[in-house]
């Protein structure tokens, strides 16, 4: 397995691919900065080895010189819309991955950024046709326990084996994940697509307060159903929860239920959400009781 | 729109175990008789499934229990 994990990253570690993929980046950023393109461009620097969210601008144009990409990925474009709400008319450059192009044709979509406003320098990243793996943190999936996967649910799997549990067991395994959140709300401050100013998962009405783990299923069926139209699967909630929560799952579920129903391919383009808008027909009919 | 809306949250609550307590159906004021109907219907149904696993207060600790005695199970069976 490390063999091929080298295999599959040679190209990209050796030294020239490097040197001249981000000097080409470098110069791009720095050309765009000094005839003011852009006000200031989000990306990652290098500090003590560990690859930060940083924006450069035009009056530390040195700076941009540590500019870097590699496998670190954050929501970039949700710093982007706090920047955004404070200077509405600020250019604002990025360094978008697949995951963060959809989730900025998300934002598109809710207003939260206006297109002509955003730059963007592209690395594609996602596993394809010719590249089996993601060069990001998803390079290779976390693997699960086999406690977690005799009773609880494994992340790695498809939504299709998720569902073939009997009704009482499919009930407990999620809610053995469920009770082991420890409402560290890390899923929601890391989602590209939550912007909401007031959040339902804090309301006392909503989700009752005070104790851990948080009400469950609720509270998480709850950010399940604001997922619908807005989850662009860049899995970084799941990346973020300390207690290894399937949430990558649940949302395709969520995501595979919309398009199924809406026809709606979240982040694939900036149509507006299904949710919004009244439709001329509908042809489906209620459930059988 | 309403009965897309609530297929997905049908969908939603059927992926984590919940299925067949949610139903939607279109009753106009002009029909008592569907309205009884419907709802006798639903109710008999929910009997029938009993209380559900939320009701009450939620014991964690008899999920996790069932889980252990689930492993012990599979550890006696598998040697």
């Amino acid at each position: 397995m490390e063999e091929q994990m080298k295999e599959w990253l040679e190209p990209y570690s050796t030294t020239d691919f490097k040197t001249s993929a981000f000097e080409t980046m470098q110069e791009q950023v720095k050309e765009w900065l000094d005839q003011g393109k852009v006000d200031l461009f989000l990306g990652y620097k290098m500090v003590e080895e560990h690859p930060l969210p940083h924006f450069f601008t035009k009056d530390h144009l040195d700076e941009v010189d540590d500019l870097i990409f590699g496998q670190a990925r954050y929501s970039l474009e949700k710093i982007a819309t706090k920047i955004a709400a404070e200077h509405p008319e600020m250019k604002i450059g990025l360094l978008v991955r697949d995951c963060n192009q959809r989730a900025l044709n998300v934002l598109y979509v809710w207003n939260q950024l206006n297109p002509e406003n955003v730059e963007t320098i592209n690395v594609s990243c996602c596993p394809s046709k010719l590249k089996k793996h993601a060069d990001c943190s998803y390079l290779e999936p976390k693997k699960s326990g086999s406690y977690k996967k005799m009773v609880g649910i494994d992340n790695n799997m498809e939504v299709a084996a998720a569902e073939e549990f009997s009704q009482g067991e499919r009930y407990n395994r999620w809610l053995y994940e469920f009770q082991k959140c420890l409402k560290c709300y890390g899923c929601r401050d890391i989602c590209p697509v939550c912007f909401c100013k007031e959040c339902s998962l804090e309301h006392p009405d909503l989700i009752a307060t005070g104790s851990i783990p948080p009400e469950v299923p609720i509270f998480h069926l709850v950010r399940a159903v604001h997922m619908g139209g807005r989850c662009i699967d860049c899995g970084l909630c799941e990346d973020a929860c300390p207690s290894d929560i399937p949430l990558r799952l649940l949302y395709r579920k969520v995501s595979e239920t919309v398009e199924d129903l809406f026809g709606y391919k979240t982040g694939t383009h900036t149509d507006q959400s299904p949710f919004n808008l009244l439709e001329d027909e509908v042809t489906l009919e209620p459930k059988p009781l | 729109m309403t009965i897309k809306r609530m297929t997905f949250l049908q969908e939603l609550l059927k992926f984590m175990g919940l299925e067949g307590r949610l139903h939607l159906d279109w009753i106009s004021s002009a029909e008592a008789q569907k309205f009884v109907q419907v709802v006798t219907d639903f109710t008999e149904k929910i009997k029938a499934m009993g209380p559900t696993p939320l009701s009450g207060d939620l014991d964690l600790s008899a999920i996790e229990r069932e889980c252990e005695a689930k492993v012990e199970a599979e550890s006696i069976e598998g040697g």
